[in-house]
């Protein structure tokens, strides 16, 4: 059994969401996806996964298409949300987990999705926008944040050119004195590797893909890194013939691949 | 006097819909990323050289990415432009905020919400749970802080967003305006009971009764004017009607990217919709629903 790091980064997104939890992706996500179709279908089949722009409740999509807002995502699905009626469940707290990216991500997992350059007026890169980031990531139970552009070395930076979505601190202080009810994020997983968070909200190394030197990550980590490694990091054990079912037969598409560049996608394991 | 759009027949053509939005209207598209986007009605206004148009609303592509091509967009608040992952960022929108020539008011999928909500309720505010210290915050001179009285916490409060028009799609409508559509409506009927009219088109114009059994889901009396222009929201999808022409969309942004976005305008849009739907690839319109192999297909 062999298979590819797309596949073993969506299996551990994936492991990032407990049974029973209320899980949501937003658009342009497709990993995070695709992690939460897996979830339901292997280890967390009574979660509540609310598809990302149809707001299908726990859908069972025969192919996950490349755009976000379409009928395929539907099937299945008993009921469909109304926009504000996620929105609402998400800023009252009933949303236990959201996925969130970013093309620049801070040590704090707050995120840029907004420009990158200094001046909005005139920005060097005008990127898509947030959608509903910059207030549910407030309020959601907890996050998980990805990225597959760890190693470019412009994504996890020391300062965000502009803070879109709210991580465990902004520039005015901690969640606690912004009067954010929601936790946070809880993990960052890479295409290097994975980050947990520390008391101080504050990314903590905590596992590599096996061929992924520390070196590697320190040269493409913008902020001090603090590293706690954990060698049996149950997110990044080898992902289970169940796991890799599940994930190739509700991805035919491939839409995955999407997120990887050409040299990324050849990394494979077995 | 009641805002409500009372009585009689609403059909017009698409060319009178599409001037009832005067150059610098404050424009709610509805439908999202490529669902159900109101785009003969923006190639309309394209063809009438509409200016300075203000647009807000949630997540969306080539609706917004075409007007501000054409140069036809002042100012964008709309909480995403782009394709995703598959067909990447928005070209002309990402030019011209690069270039300064449209203004960006970056937003938020639940602020619009908050924000048409307080216009539909006829309130001066309403507070939002999040946006506090980020920098979506600083763009927006018009939001504020607030005090809550009953519990001390300081939320940021937004005011009503209170469009001109919403431009709706929809698969089917009455001769009333009465509108059915199929879920997800996005922001649909909140832009619709929001603005000060709906302008709609429909891909078919079919009897009240037929309307009434399949769910009306935006009342003819939010509705100015309903004009019958089938295929009207392609490239994007309207099921069960059509999916969406990925291939016509990598075509557009292919113009769109080397700056030659004319050629796609005098191509497709400066001709008229009814060439328009006549240059549309057929085989990309029907059929996604004949197996999941097919409509599959329609993806690569």
């Amino acid at each position: 059994m062999s298979w590819t790091i797309d596949e073993w980064f969506v299996v551990a997104l994936a492991r990032t969401i407990a049974d029973r939890e209320v899980v949501f992706h937003g658009f342009a996500s497709p990993c995070a996806q695709v992690a939460m179709h897996v979830a339901k279908r292997t280890h967390a089949p009574d979660s509540l996964l609310v598809e990302g722009a149809t707001y299908a409740v726990d859908p069972v999509p025969e192919f996950v298409p490349p755009t976000s807002n379409d009928l395929a995502l539907h099937r299945d699905a008993v009921y469909r949300m109304r926009f504000e009626e996620f929105f609402d469940a998400a800023c009252r707290g009933a949303v236990d987990r959201m996925f969130l990216s970013g093309g620049q991500i801070d040590a704090h997992g707050s995120t840029n999705v907004t420009a990158v350059g200094p001046d909005l007026a005139h920005p060097k890169i005008k990127l898509g926008g947030g959608g509903g980031g910059c207030n549910i990531s407030a309020s959601i139970g907890t996050l998980t944040v990805w990225t597959t552009r760890h190693r470019s070395g412009r994504t996890l930076v020391a300062d965000l050119d502009f803070l879109t979505d709210i991580g465990h601190r902004t520039r005015e202080g901690t969640r606690a004195d912004l009067g954010y009810t929601g936790g946070g994020p809880q993990w960052l997983v890479t295409e290097l590797g994975v980050f947990g968070y520390d008391d101080e909200g504050h990314a903590v190394l905590r596992g590599l893909w096996p061929d992924v030197e520390l070196a590697d990550v320190e040269r493409a980590t913008g902020f001090p890194l603090r590293v706690a490694l954990d060698p049996d990091l149950p997110l990044l054990a080898p992902p289970g013939d169940a796991e890799l079912a599940a994930l190739r037969a509700v991805d035919p598409l491939g839409v995955r691949h999407l997120e990887f560049g050409e040299k990324e996608r050849i990394r494979e394991f077995s | 006097m009641s805002s409500f759009h009372l009585g009689g027949d609403k059909r017009t053509s698409l060319a009178d819909a599409a001037a009832l939005v005067g150059d610098g209207a404050m424009v709610a598209l509805g439908g999202g990323l490529c669902a159900r986007l109101p785009m003969a009605l923006v190639r309309e206004m394209v063809r009438q050289g509409r200016r300075g148009l203000h647009l807000v609303g949630s997540a969306h592509s080539i609706d917004v990415d075409l007007l501000v091509a054409a140069g036809a967009v002042g100012v964008c608040e709309e909480s995403y432009v782009g394709f995703e992952q598959d067909l990447g960022l928005a070209p002309a929108f990402r030019r011209a905020a690069e270039a300064g020539t449209v203004e960006v008011r970056e937003s938020c999928c639940a602020t619009v919400l908050a924000q048409l909500r307080a216009a539909e309720m006829g309130v001066p505010f309403l507070p939002v749970r999040g946006v506090k210290g980020t920098d979506v915050e600083g763009v927006h001179p018009e939001y504020a802080r607030m005090r809550c009285p009953f519990t001390g916490e300081e939320l940021v409060v937004v005011p009503p967003l209170r469009p001109d028009v919403a431009l709706l799609h929809a698969p089917m409508g009455d001769a009333q305006g009465n509108l059915h559509l199929e879920q997800p409506f996005v922001l649909d009927e909140r832009f619709a009971h929001a603005s000060a009219s709906v302008v709609a088109t429909v891909d078919r114009i079919v009897p009240t009764a037929e309307l009434t059994a399949s769910g009306v889901v935006v009342p003819g009396h939010l509705v100015a004017a309903v004009a019958e222009v089938p295929y009207g929201a392609h490239p994007s999808s309207c099921y069960p009607g059509y999916a969406y022409d990925r291939a016509h969309l990598a075509a557009y942004l292919a113009a769109a990217s080397a700056d030659d976005v004319e050629t796609y305008l005098d191509g497709y849009v400066r001709v008229g919709e009814d060439a328009y739907r006549d240059l549309v690839d057929p085989t990309r319109l029907g059929g996604w629903d004949d197996s999941v192999e097919t409509w599959q297909e329609l993806f690569r």
